[in-house]
């Protein structure tokens, strides 16, 4: 259980300069909202490089071998055929297949990827239960601070409004 | 000098037109999906209904009496179902060019645009997948094309090019769909938050799957993103070719060339930049999306439109220089059939609306003409058939015996699945254009703010 503070900021660098500041202060995790990606607001609030690149290489590459093999032992081991004489095992006719295999599987590595990292499909958030939100996605920029004391909270939302945030609004997380 | 001229002096014609912020992008993109239905929307829809219906009942009539209510018999055994096939992929080929090579170019006049490419890409390749499966004559077993096994104990033959074009099409149609959908994401959920009523925030909540626009999803968002662009580059490029391969590794006159790859990229591109602008200049205008889609970026297309047109017309010239340069009585046979023999007024109009046609685009004047560039790319359509149809019929009809030589005609099975498919793209584009936004909202925000910003470095200057 644990208390949100949230608070709108009129544009994103004063929202940047803010997730920069209570970041520092570590009364909870910072996260920023905005309609679009921001430059520098994965620094703000001090994320690490992200691994789906690594996650994407590992399965491509596993997915080009894969199809490689499966052409392999159905056409040179399984059941050889002889068509006009060209060698059963003939790698550069395996080559297309092993090429598009390897970026389908990639592909769904990162698709399926991503929502896991991101933990999402997730319907409800308590962030959602502040109807001025809905400006998070169109025109807004928000911040939030996740006070895990709930006695926190009356603090961190005194110190959103000295950095200029308007709207400042506390939700209780129900357990 | 006021900050309005000084703007127009330093970029003539804006990538988005007025200013603009956030929310007022946000009320033009997402207009057209709350807006009420419109009556011209229901008559066109109703008009891709009945194509529609006729792709059904043609296809009934394959699935009951057999491939023979087509038109192909030896040696014409690939006939509209291929041409067909090889159109609609091709018009499909502009939407990840747009998407992932113009993204990863960083060519920011993408962003108005990408959506709507996208969205044709997925539904032509829809259209294409229809006519390799019904030629197959018993559709029922289309799984036979999946390695699996099973006790007949068979495999498909991996050295042939036709399994390579199943997995080809296969994996382009799924990876556009993932990068679609991971693009509409944002955008679900701004529909979320800005619907009026609970049942379209149920249901634009749902496929939002809960997106928040917080750093720490963007951050994965970005790279992912990024990541599928990069994945989808050789992508594009890879299923036109293997879609050449279908041909260039045969033996047949007319067919068996290495400029094959190269030259249906090009092709594809370019059939697939008419078909954009063919559906963007009219629904630009209904929508009121001016401001979003302005002339710059129809200028932009019709100056893909041009160089891959040349790339185009610089295939036929090698093709008919190498049948004449190979020696081979055959090749030149195939050549010289090509422009004077029976199908020859086929051959004539693709060199004009692909070659003749597009080099209007030399004027800055016809290229933001919105009149002029509609017809030049519904031209350039009918031309990328007219392409397909001489590469493929007419080579056939006429190979090396002249014993086994005949004429192709089309029976109405095969001009109603290829106007059915019309209508079929039609009514899916139109769903699309109801039901979403047609153009990145998330993108074109992103957009904005680097524009402003620069001007006002600019003026600051």
């Amino acid at each position: 259980m644990s208390d949100w503070v949230l608070g709108q900021f009129s544009d994103e660098h004063k929202l940047l300069e803010a997730a920069r500041e209570l970041s520092q202060e570590s009364q909870g995790r910072v996260e920023t909202y905005s309609p679009f990606p921001l430059d520098g607001a994965s620094q703000a609030v001090g994320l690490r490089r992200s691994r789906l690149p690594q996650l994407a290489l590992v399965f491509g590459l596993g997915g080009a071998a894969a199809a490689y093999l499966i052409q392999w032992f159905a056409n040179a081991v399984n059941w050889p055929l002889n068509v006009g004489g060209r060698p059963p095992h003939s790698a550069p006719s395996f080559i297309p297949i092993t090429f598009e295999t390897g970026v389908l599987i990639s592909a769904f590595a990162i698709f399926f990827g991503l929502w896991l990292l991101l933990g999402l499909p997730r319907p409800y958030h308590p962030v959602f239960e502040v109807e001025a939100f809905r400006s998070a996605s169109t025109d807004g920029f928000w911040l939030s601070v996740e006070a895990e004391q709930p006695s926190l909270g009356e603090k961190v939302a005194e110190r959103l409004r000295a950095l200029g945030a308007r709207q400042v609004s506390i939700v209780s997380e129900q357990s | 000098m006021d900050p309005a001229a000084r703007d127009n002096l330093l970029d003539p014609i804006p990538l988005i037109a007025g200013r603009q912020d956030s929310d007022s992008l946000t009320r033009i993109i997402f207009n057209p999906v709350w807006e009420k239905t419109r009556p011209g929307w229901w008559l066109l829809f109703l008009l891709g209904l009945g194509g529609t219906g006729l792709l059904i009942a043609a296809i009934s009539v394959t699935l009951a009496q057999g491939i023979g209510s087509w038109g192909n018999n030896v040696p014409v055994a690939w006939a509209y179902g291929i041409t067909n096939f090889v159109w609609w992929i091709g018009i499909g080929h502009a939407g990840t060019l747009i998407s992932a090579i113009l993204l990863l170019l960083q060519q920011r006049w993408r962003n108005s645009i990408n959506r709507f490419a996208e969205t044709m890409t997925l539904f032509a390749v829809m259209c294409a997948g229809m006519f390799p499966v019904l030629h197959l004559g018993r559709p029922w077993f289309f799984y036979w094309l999946i390695p699996y096994p099973n006790r007949m104990k068979v495999w498909p033959q991996f050295r042939s090019a036709l399994p390579w074009d199943v997995v080809a099409v296969t994996t382009y149609f799924t990876v556009s769909l993932l990068f679609w959908y991971v693009g509409l994401v944002p955008d679900f959920a701004s529909l979320r938050d800005a619907s009026n009523t609970r049942v379209k925030r149920i249901v634009y909540g749902i496929f939002a799957l809960g997106w928040r626009g917080s750093s720490r999803q963007w951050h994965q968002y970005k790279i992912a993103y990024l990541l599928l662009a990069a994945l989808a580059t050789p992508l594009v490029l890879s299923v036109h070719t293997i879609v050449s391969f279908d041909f260039a590794i045969s033996q047949l006159p007319g067919w068996h060339s290495t400029i094959f790859p190269p030259y249906f990229v090009a092709g594809a591109i370019f059939s697939g930049f008419a078909m954009v602008l063919t559906l963007v200049i009219p629904a630009r205008r209904a929508l009121g999306l001016q401001e979003v889609i302005t002339l710059k970026h129809i200028d932009n297309m019709n100056k893909v439109l041009l160089a891959t047109g040349l790339m185009v017309g610089y295939g036929y010239l090698m093709e008919t220089f190498i049948g004449w340069y190979s020696g081979d009585k055959y090749e030149l046979f195939a050549v010289t059939n090509r422009a004077l023999g029976p199908y020859r007024l086929v051959y004539w109009l693709l060199i004009f609306c692909n070659v003749l046609a597009p080099q209007v685009f030399w004027s800055k004047g016809m290229r933001t003409n919105v009149i002029v560039t509609w017809i030049v790319a519904v031209l350039v359509n009918v031309g990328m058939w007219s392409e397909r149809f001489v590469i493929i019929i007419v080579s056939l009809h006429r190979d090396f015996l002249p014993s086994s030589w005949a004429m192709y005609r089309p029976t109405w099975v095969d001009w109603s699945l290829l106007a059915g498919t019309i209508g079929f793209f039609g009514t899916c584009f139109l769903l699309t254009l109801r039901f979403l936004p047609i153009i990145s909202a998330t993108e074109t925000k992103e957009l904005n703010k680097e524009l402003r910003e620069e001007r006002a470095e600019a003026s600051a200057a």
